[in-house]
């Protein structure tokens, strides 16, 4: 396997858990709401999935638990940044704080223990082409979360739903004023936010990197909301940021392992210059901000 | 048993222990008080890792002192101004005996030393002695080594990995160990390193070890890290792996190769005692194989008898002190002579090398 393969063959995996967290916060920030707790409710979740797999509870329980686990966490920012209509910007860092307190609270007796992971599977055909065969042998999550992309960008182009959460977000007052309940759409959307990141925590202590290890998230959930900028609120661009991400990530190894001279700084740090680069090029194209931007995110809403 | 503080509940129970102290304090019991000995580290104390053996090194005290001493184990401290806070607020409860558990505490601990004549402290992997201020480490290298030489017999690529925290001396010592290690059973065995450049990341981690097992590793070395991701991805790949400070077996039941372990707590057992016999002098301590720190445990039985029976030599040759891995001739990566033949590297060379040695291919960064 040379370097390449090993990129393209890792590349989904490593993605997922900034492309799931992504696409929750995508929503969220749709409907006008700025969370900045990602970070923490990632990790909440991590460490409820790891407790569930570890006494064999299975995968999907502890996914759907850590689901649950960090909807709930993200509902208290809800009543706290909606309700109250307190500042988005520190309640959600309050909650990010909270939910890391909180997963190393839960996981005090799992310190650096480990669980089986999943198995990949292969799509059949696809996975023996030459070179970008690896692609296609993925585990069950990878599949499910790009189905969830898709999902995500139909019911955003297509379904009615996707323009209430969108009008939510750009024009509380004139939803409001035609009949949607503003603050319950965008609770919702609170909440899912809070699920998906629930679900990328669970994917990175259960699945990519079986094992607990208290502060494991190391930053991947600012990751997330710096690629929903970085996606500017496309759905499409959030997933091939995630992948950009991912393989980046990747890079730093891959190309220490083979013995090129390359600063290793540099490679760690490579991600986070894209991510900066690419932040910057976006932030001078003001159309395009103001083309794909949410008009009231962060404001709080009065009737 | 130690009494585990987390951060949160250190701090919850600062006005209790405050006003406890205050008390304390002005009754002034010196003689029948007990010895107060505190460890302060990076990490959570799990069941494996570098804050885990540090504490592991403190049992045998309560066990020999029982009464006379208290341990406390504040766990989780980030470097920087919070661990300095917390350090002092230990030594303004009483205690007498500090133990700084990471680098970076060491301007914070060196000033608590200066301030305070009275209270020893030992600090982890630093530079700077007092005289009532040791830094402490561990000679890694003695154990890699033989590592070296178990990895080499055992791999059918010739290809050896590392999966690494950060380029400074004390890794970069183990590495190049590793390696001559190696080149003794396989003159032209090659060793790859991947620098993660964090202390604490185990996805990244993992995605290093990945990326060598792709490049034909076949024996990886997890080099200070904490977690057993490393040690875990190589189970499932089933190739060969080990790791420094305490033995992760139970993580790979089939290909652990073997534990570089540290025991710290004759160190610290005979620090107490001077301490207490009113003896203690900082000095720079560098502990290995001879001062029963550093003992490699967990052998893989894969490794041919012919290659233990070796290794078992060359190992009573560096515990007496006869053999040493750093003895010349040792070229360096970029050609030029590290160490002349029949030399042999001081420990104050050892302790500051910056440079790998012929047969790691990835370049050092700079």
């Amino acid at each position: 396997m040379n370097a390449i393969q090993f990129i393209l063959a890792g590349m989904l995996a490593a993605a997922t858990p900034f492309l799931l967290a992504a696409l929750g916060e995508l929503v969220v920030e749709r409907a006008g709401v700025l969370n900045l707790g990602v970070e923490g409710l990632m990790a909440l979740g991590a460490v409820i999935a790891f407790i569930i797999v570890y006494h064999g509870g299975g995968h999907l329980i502890g996914f759907v638990a850590a689901g649950i686990c960090s909807a709930l966490l993200s509902l208290v920012f809800a009543i706290i940044a909606l309700v109250f209509r307190a500042n988005q910007v520190a309640a959600g860092l309050a909650i990010g704080i909270l939910g890391q307190g909180l997963s190393a609270l839960f996981g005090k007796s799992y310190e650096s223990l480990t669980v089986k992971g999943l198995p990949r599977l292969a799509l059949p055909w696809f996975s023996e082409l030459p070179i970008i065969g690896g692609l296609f042998t993925q585990d069950i999550v990878v599949w499910f979360s790009l189905a969830g992309t898709l999902a995500i960008w139909a019911i955003f182009t297509f379904t009615k739903t996707g323009l209430v959460i969108r009008a939510v977000g750009e024009n509380p007052k004139a939803a409001h004023a035609i009949g949607y309940p503003v603050i319950l759409v965008r609770t919702a959307a609170v909440a899912f936010g809070g699920m998906m990141a629930g679900f990328a925590g669970a994917y990175a202590a259960v699945v990519y990197t079986p094992l607990w290890a208290d502060g494991m998230i190391a930053g991947r959930g600012w990751i997330a909301i710096a690629l929903v900028v970085f996606g500017t609120w496309l759905t499409g661009r959030i997933f091939l940021g995630a992948c950009l991400f991912g393989a980046v990530s990747l890079m730093g190894p891959a190309a220490q392992a083979t013995g090129m001279d390359v600063p290793s700084q540099l490679l760690s740090s490579l991600p986070y210059l894209v991510t900066i680069i690419v932040l910057g090029i976006i932030s001078a194209d003001r159309r395009l901000l103001k083309l794909n931007g949410v008009a009231s995110l962060g404001e709080p809403f009065e009737r | 048993m130690l009494d585990n503080l987390t951060r949160r509940t250190f701090m919850k129970g600062l006005a209790a222990t405050g006003l406890a102290g205050a008390l304390g304090s002005r009754l002034a019991v010196a003689a029948d008080e007990p010895l107060g000995i505190a460890l302060v580290v990076p990490s959570p104390v799990g069941d494996v890792g570098w804050a885990h053996a540090l504490a592991a090194g403190l049992d045998p005290i309560k066990a020999a002192y029982g009464d006379k001493v208290k341990v406390t184990v504040i766990e989780n401290i980030p470097e920087g101004p919070d661990a300095d806070r917390i350090m002092n607020k230990t030594v303004a409860d009483g205690n007498k005996f500090l133990i700084a558990g990471s680098f970076g505490y060491q301007n914070g601990a060196l000033q608590i030393a200066r301030r305070n004549p009275g209270v020893t402290v030992l600090h982890a992997s630093g530079f700077q002695v007092a005289p009532n201020f040791s830094p402490f480490a561990a000679k890694y290298f003695q154990g890699t080594y033989l590592l070296g030489m178990a990895a080499a017999a055992l791999s059918k690529t010739g290809k050896l990995g590392s999966v690494s925290a950060f380029a400074i001396p004390e890794l970069i010592t183990s590495i190049n160990a590793f390696t001559l290690g190696a080149q003794a059973v396989k003159p032209d065995i090659e060793v790859s390193v991947v620098w993660v450049n964090s202390w604490f990341d185990p996805a990244k981690e993992q995605e290093a070890a990945k990326a060598l097992i792709a490049q034909k590793c076949d024996v990886i070395f997890s080099n200070a890290q904490d977690t057993p991701s490393v040690i875990a991805a190589c189970e499932e790949a089933g190739v060969y792996a080990f790791n420094l400070n305490s033995s992760m077996k139970k993580y790979a039941p089939k290909t652990y190769l073997g534990c570089v372990a540290t025991d710290w707590s004759p160190f610290f057992k005979a620090s107490v005692d001077a301490h207490l016999a009113g003896t203690f002098k900082g000095a720079n301590a560098f502990l290995g194989v001879a001062d029963k720190v550093v003992e490699v445990v967990d052998w893989n039985p894969d490794i041919p008898a012919d290659t233990m029976a070796r290794i078992e030599e060359v190992g009573t040759k560096i515990a007496d002190g006869s053999f040493s891995p750093f003895t010349g001739p040792i070229t360096k990566a970029d050609g030029n002579e590290g160490v002349a033949s029949g030399k042999t590297m001081a420990d104050a060379e050892i302790i500051a090398m910056n440079w790998h040695v012929k047969g790691v291919t990835t370049p050092l960064p700079k």
